[in-house]
């Protein structure tokens, strides 16, 4: 990802061509993010209907019928090959991190968090939705075993994000940079804990805490996607008003001396 | 928790102590956005919890009984006597009085630390009676909310330390820090009423 910048030979009069924008990285990052929410979004709504989350007391002629489409294969063959742009999309909230005030244990944390949030939470579940549909002659009792694991590493893991987004958050409130706004800090914390009320889906069955119920899913969901669009939307503006100098890749052709300005915690 | 942020706060406070307290958000402004918030996310709670009591009254009213409403209502009494600690706490770092404001904020600190462990005492015999969460819708409730406000009481705690840091070690106590803490203390203490409310006395 960070490939991009090294910038050809300058051409004079084409100063302002994409390719030398020197937060083209950031902005591929940062582009990355829409395009993998939408992908995930028509992958798992209208293509499966993996989402939103069957129930968990569906009957097993149901589990098998829906484990054995041929669209979640081709659903988890898209996530297959989309799964790489979780690194590319968390990249962007990484590097403003990296601008803060604050000890890079937080964006240590932030990092593994997403690591192991993206494996507990998208490829478990890829790997037993695609299981199902991949070999016809698997017994009703696995696959309904498949189905529930599927799930339960779906929407039972919001609490490996939990860690990740903490992180995010107190760093934010800490920071003396004023790299995004203070607010977005604690709007982070209610995000982060309404993550952890993903518990009961591991007990409950059906009601509004088994793992498709109002409150475990609806809510925590709808306040989810409202951060995200927040939060994106900040981190568009830090990255607009970062300045040039500050940059990592700033090479050093035009003012050898621009280089000397860095930020307060680099590498 | 947001000791930094305040840094360029404190020559405001002055003169805002100064003018009096009428007119002024006591506190940083982004804790009372988050105040407002965190009241919203626990009204939807509260109105989910209306909704199902609703459709389950018998099993709400059965469950209900189950609670320990001693236990209850004795953490009642000490968050809303910590409370009472912080407000004169706060007068008395307002004032400039430190060692009175310190002395406040410690008997604060006790009470608040009184609660989580008289909820363990009221937890753990529910627990092993095999009172689980499972065990019903109502009991599924009453662990998730408590187990939330429980959170911001942890939460609360360790504001409540680096407000007597503040106190005891800085030499211009930031008292723009003393209140977002307050503010966040009296928060919980107003959350729990509500759940005391609903969970144990509603009938």
């Amino acid at each position: 990802m960070a490939e991009l910048p090294k910038a050809p030979a300058p051409s004079a009069g084409q100063a302002t061509s994409w390719r030398r924008n020197r937060k083209l990285d950031q902005w591929i990052a940062f582009w990355s993010v829409p395009f993998f929410f939408n992908l995930f979004g028509l992958v798992f709504v209208p293509l499966s209907w993996m989402m939103p989350p069957r129930s968990p007391s569906s009957s097993t002629p149901h589990i098998v019928g829906f484990m054995h489409s041929h669209n979640l294969l081709i659903a988890c063959v898209i996530l297959t090959l989309a799964y790489g742009l979780a690194p590319v999309s968390n990249a962007c909230y990484l590097m403003q991190v990296k601008r803060m005030s604050v000890s890079p244990a937080f964006r240590y944390s932030m990092m593994i968090g997403a690591i192991t949030g993206a494996i507990v939470g998208m490829l478990f579940p890829m790997f037993c939705f695609g299981l199902g549909a991949f070999r016809p002659g698997y017994s009703p009792s696995v696959l309904t075993m498949l189905y529930d694991f599927g799930y339960l590493a779906f929407i039972g893991s919001l609490g490996c994000f939990c860690v990740m987004w903490m992180a995010f958050g107190l760093a934010i409130i800490l920071d003396e940079n004023n790299i995004l706004p203070k607010w977005l800090g604690y709007y982070t914390i209610w995000q982060y804990v309404t993550e952890l009320m993903a518990a009961p889906v591991w007990i409950a069955k059906s009601g509004p805490f088994a793992w498709n119920g109002l409150m475990t899913f609806w809510f925590a969901m709808m306040l989810y996607v409202s951060w995200q669009f927040i939060v994106y939307l900040c981190i568009y503006k830090a990255i607009k008003n970062q300045p040039e100098a500050e940059l990592d890749n700033a090479p050093p052709e035009p003012h050898p001396g621009a280089l000397e300005i860095t930020s307060k915690t680099s590498a | 928790m947001t000791d930094v942020a305040e840094g360029s706060a404190t020559d405001v406070d002055r003169s805002q102590r100064a003018a009096g307290a009428r007119g002024h958000v006591p506190g940083d402004s982004s804790m009372w956005f988050f105040v407002i918030g965190d009241l919203l996310i626990f009204g939807v709670y509260f109105v989910g919890y209306m909704y199902f009591r609703g459709q389950h009254h018998e099993l709400f009213l059965k469950s209900q009984a189950r609670l320990n409403l001693d236990i209850g209502a004795i953490n009642t009494v000490m968050l809303l006597t910590s409370s009472l600690f912080v407000v004169l706490g706060t007068e008395a770092a307002r004032a400039g009085n430190r060692a009175a404001a310190l002395q406040r904020f410690w008997i604060a600190l006790a009470f608040g630390a009184a609660f989580p462990l008289l909820k363990m005492f009221e937890w753990i015999p529910e627990i092993s009676a095999g009172v689980t969460p499972g065990k019903n819708l109502f009991f599924m409730y009453y662990y998730v909310m408590t187990g939330m406000h429980l959170c911001h009481v942890a939460l609360g705690l360790v504001i409540m330390c680096f407000i007597l840091r503040n106190l005891k070690t800085s030499k211009a106590p930031k008292i723009s820090f003393v209140e977002t803490g307050a503010t966040y203390w009296h928060m919980v203490d107003v959350l729990w009423l509500v759940l005391f409310a609903l969970l144990y006395l509603m009938r």
